[in-house]
């Protein structure tokens, strides 16, 4: 619990009220709706060999291609309830730390750091202002969106969804200023929430999570299959609200047993029109060189690469 | 110090190095505080650092001084497992790594000095820069000596970060007394650098001791090989570094000016037992001969206490008092004695026991005749176990008590003595030192007495001797008198503990591990151990009155001659005929003599006759030298053939009828 949270917590107290709470933390809400709805399997459209995914040996040494790295991190806690309606403080930051000889350093001006309290204004006006506090409203409320515990999935995923804007402003700006840089940036997750950056060949997407896999029945066999330096022939990633990139599954570490999805990421690059398998090739060998030194202790070791997990000790400590 | 080198105002290191650090499992302290750095940061154990706080106290920002005494380093690896995982238990494919894991540099240090004094508090959060010249200065308290007026700075060398240099200061009232006193310095052998840090030492408070302080001179047992034989000699190795070093501390590089060298003879009396015995440097050894008036006094550093005993003791004193000297008569004695030499008390004895003998009495004046022959064979040998040194005949050559010159030293070289004419030149010299400056007629106002080997003359176990004892006394008292220790030891867990407790100053050159485990040693943080089991030569660890913490310098080497350049470029002389050891004396005195001259003038005489005469020649310095040298023996007279004697008168014949006569 730290002084911004506190300080957040006096001044709503001050409009409130409330004496405050026992001095304890509250929990952090963001966890909360992750992963609400169910795994699911999307028909991929293959653009590189035939139509059904396949997997292919990633040639070559793997080779250093990454410059930099970009993630970003939420923090968000119930400051108190006013009656039923949470007032929620929320921290979210971004980074990106691009490597100098070997070692990793804070790209640009610096991270960004937002703090704000997140409240749905219709339900308490009286909050709208708070001293110097940002405050961001959640939302309307209409019909049974005021139960307690959907507000506070609005909440969090309005500061989730401040997590990504300041993701999207770096990785735009670092595309911006591709010339300068010697390298490719890695965004921890997709590239498609931004156009600029989904069609920009100076960032590469990797994903962890696999909760949605761009595949059928027998793809998925595929995938499961790969081993240590394979990976899937490419295929389109499109969405009404996305714009298209090319992605393809690799598999980093030697599954070992572990599990299907072990040791597997997936890769978004921007659709350029290029040689398809040449820029697949190029790109998983950049990752694959990435797979050392460790994440370790991180759990998500398999597939957190160190860069990515450097970024977020980074914004632990800054944030 | 002279007046061009005060606090010196070289540029501070521009920027911050380090901030500090504190956590509740590592939380800083009044006495010491935490900081990292950059990975390229010019900091390091030993580096002294300047603490800016970021919030006022009492209306003033605190400013914290350090000395690094810890270093730490570590990475975000929680077990070197993942490491080996993420390489595939290969270490080559690890150099491939494109990125390298965050890796921390955190150091802890020392409280030096923090301003304001008070409140006492914690060492807060800041920036953390090296140090320069004048943060050094304040950091070692070193202000309030090296302020105008106050000159008391005595160099004791440079020290040493981030490109930086600042000339580190001992006080003079603090090294020489009165407010402390005493140095001592521990090290290995032959990697120490124990030598030449006493040998630069010298030089330094030579050229700094401040003239309104009084006058300074040293006296140095050169106890083994050569290495205090040739501080007269300009030394051939010194670099520009150097000579920088001499440059940046203020004193001149070049030999000591004035060194007046001592020696015994040897057993067999012809040459100086020295090492600085070349025929070029020989005639400046000054021969140290003691008589019985001089030894009886010390006699107990000889003299086993086991052995003797109360009764023994007290004839000695008898003796001392009475006898020796003095005109002494006795009813029992044939004859009036006076006891010069150990040949007179040797006649002393003779006569007595004689006297007891023929008197059939056991008892002379309360002394049994037991104790009577006990102590006559104890004494007479004196002369035989320090033979060289101690004179039968009584012919004293000594140092120049009461005659001692600012600034100079005074070498006596006891390197090839045994170990009790050794402990008895220690006694009797530094008895005397303190003798004459008690009077204050020593004809200079401070000594600095400098033994090395301290272990074997103050060992912390052991009996008792008198030699340890003077050493105790010396390093308790010794400072009110300007009788200063610079003692030197390769172990000094081994020497008394009273004895180095009350050194004022302490150094310490590389040093043994095993050294270092023992309990003395604990203060020092592990990482100061491990450095000071690493220097290199010409650097030391100093402790100071001043200092709170312990800090690392760098000295040049001496300006004079090393011992072994000075065993190689001057060989010893080996010890010659008589005739030759008689001629190289003389001629140190007048040219003119020569080997065959000398040979002419010593053909008739006694062996002990020639050394004699060569002594009494040496020591008066007479103007005609060969016709004084002739005057010192005995006449003889020439051989004259005999007289021819009358022939003898005839025997007379017997009668012939006298049958008895045949």
């Amino acid at each position: 619990m730290n002084a911004s949270f506190q300080s957040a917590r006096r001044a709503v107290g001050r409009l409130t009220g409330s004496t405050g709470s026992d001095g304890t933390a509250s929990p952090t809400l963001d966890m909360i709706g992750a992963r609400a709805d169910a795994p699911r399997l999307v028909a991929p459209t293959t653009i590189e060999g035939p139509p059904a995914l396949a997997r292919r040996r990633v040639p070559g040494a793997p080779t250093i291609g990454f410059a930099a790295f970009l993630d970003g991190t939420q923090e968000s806690r119930v400051l108190e309830y006013v009656g039923v309606v949470p007032v929620v403080h929320g921290t979210v930051a971004a980074v990106i730390r691009a490597r100098h000889e070997r070692r990793l350093r804070t790209h640009g001006d610096g991270p960004l750091v937002e703090r704000a309290v997140y409240l749905p204004v219709d339900l308490l006006p009286h909050l709208a202002t708070i001293d110097d506090w940002t405050v961001v409203d959640t939302g309307p409320v209409a019909g049974d969106v005021a139960h307690p515990m959907a507000l506070l999935e609005r909440a969090v995923h309005a500061v989730q969804e401040r997590r990504e804007q300041l993701e999207r402003r770096l990785a735009e700006a670092w595309c911006a200023g591709a010339a300068d840089h010697p390298g490719a940036l890695w965004i921890d997750g997709g590239l498609a929430k931004s156009a600029h950056v989904a069609g920009a060949t100076a960032a590469v997407g990797v994903v962890k999570s696999h909760h949605t896999l761009h595949a059928d029945a027998a793809g998925v066999a595929v995938i499961a299959a790969l081993d240590a330096g394979e990976r899937t022939t490419v295929l389109r990633v499109t969405s009404r609200q996305r714009t298209p990139v090319l992605s393809w599954y690799l598999r980093v570490r030697p599954p070992g047993g572990r599990g299907p999805l072990w040791g597997l990421v997936r890769v978004e690059v921007a659709d350029t029109g290029d040689d398809v398998t040449a820029r697949a090739d190029t790109v998983s060998r950049w990752i694959l060189a990435e797979s050392s030194p460790l994440a370790r202790p991180d759990p998500r070791w398999d597939t957190l690469t160190y860069g990515v997990r450097d970024c977020e000790e980074f914004l632990r400590a800054v944030s | 110090m002279s007046d061009d080198a005060p606090v010196a105002d070289a540029p501070v290191a521009d920027g911050p190095v380090g901030r500090v650090v504190a956590t509740e499992r590592k939380p800083n302290t009044s006495h010491e505080f935490h900081f990292w750095t950059a990975l390229d940061a010019a900091v390091g154990i030993g580096t002294i650092v300047r603490v800016v706080g970021s919030h006022p106290v009492a209306g003033q920002v605190p400013v914290v001084y350090g000395v690094v005494v810890e270093g730490f380093s570590y990475t975000d690896l929680q077990t070197p497992l993942h490491d080996v995982l993420g390489h595939d238990g290969s270490p080559a494919s690890a150099m491939h790594a494109a990125t390298e894991r965050t890796e921390i540099r955190l150091y802890t240090a020392a409280v030096l000095r923090r301003i304001p004094e008070e409140p006492l508090q914690p060492v807060p959060l800041g920036a953390v820069h090296l140090a320069g010249d004048a943060d050094v200065a304040i950091a070692l308290r070193m202000d309030g000596y090296l302020q105008d007026g106050a000159h008391r700075g005595i160099p004791i060398g440079i020290y040493r970060a981030g490109g930086l240099e600042s000339p580190v200061y001992l006080d003079a009232d603090f090294l020489l007394g009165p407010e402390a006193a005493h140095l001592n310095i521990s090290g290995v052998s032959g990697l120490a650098t124990k030598t030449s840090a006493v040998e630069w030492l010298l030089a330094s408070i030579f050229a700094h001791f401040p003239a309104e302080r009084g006058s300074v001179a040293a006296v140095c047992f050169n106890v083994k090989g050569p290495d205090l034989c040739f501080l007269d000699q300009a030394a051939t190795n010194l670099d520009a570094a150097d000579r920088a070093l001499y440059e940046r501390l203020g004193v001149p590089a070049r030999p000591f000016a004035n060194v007046r060298y001592f020696a015994p003879y040897t057993t067999r009396g012809y040459a100086l037992n020295t090492l600085r015995s070349h025929s070029e440097l020989a005639h400046t050894v000054t021969p140290l001969t003691w008589g019985l008036g001089e030894v009886l006094d010390f006699a107990s550093v000889l003299l086993d206490k086991q052995d003797v005993d109360a009764k023994s003791d007290a004839l000695i004193d008898f003796i001392t008092d009475r006898v020796v000297d003095r005109e002494f008569s006795d009813p029992i004695l044939e004859t009036t004695h006076r006891v010069r030499s150990f040949a007179d008390l040797a006649d002393w004895f003779g006569d007595l026991l004689r006297g007891m003998e023929s008197r059939n009495s056991e008892i002379w004046r309360t002394h049994h005749v037991a104790t009577v022959r006990k102590v006559r064979n104890r004494l007479s040998n004196i002369s035989t176990r320090c033979a060289g040194l101690v004179t039968d005949s009584g012919q004293v050559s000594d140092l120049p008590f009461g005659r001692f010159e600012d600034r100079a030293v005074y070498v006596i070289d006891v390197a090839l003595l045994d170990d009790d004419a050794q402990d008895l030149v220690f006694a009797r010299v530094v008895s005397k030192l303190r003798e004459y400056l008690e009077r204050r007629d020593l004809g200079v106002k401070h000594v600095i007495v400098f033994v090395d080997e301290l272990n074997k003359y103050a060992p912390s176990d052991g009996p008792e001797t008198s030699v340890r004892k003077m050493l105790l006394d010396i390093s308790e008292r010794g400072r009110y008198l300007g009788l200063v220790l610079f003692a030197a030891q390769q172990f000094r867990s081994q020497v008394h503990r009273r004895v180095v407790g009350n050194a004022g100053t302490a150094l310490f050159g590389r040093m043994d591990p095993d050294e270092l485990a023992t309990p003395g040693y604990a203060v020092l943080s592990p990482a100061m151990r491990t450095r000071l089991s690493t220097l290199e030569k010409g650097q030391l660890m100093v402790r100071h009155p001043h200092f709170a913490q312990p800090v690392f310098v760098r000295f040049p080497r001496p300006a004079v001659l090393s011992g072994r350049e000075g065993a190689e470029r001057f060989p010893p002389a080996v010890e010659s005929t008589l005739d030759v050891a008689v001629t190289r004396a003389l001629r140190a005195l007048d040219p003119a003599v020569t080997l065959p001259w000398v040979q002419d003038a010593i053909a008739l005489h006694d062996e002990a006759d020639v050394l004699r005469a060569r002594r009494i020649t040496e020591q008066t310095r007479p103007a005609d030298v060969r016709a004084f040298f002739r005057a010192q023996f005995r006449p003889i007279i020439p051989a004259t053939p005999p007289t021819p004697r009358g022939a003898p008168p005839p025997l007379r014949t017997a009668p012939d009828d006298d049958p008895y006569a045949f």
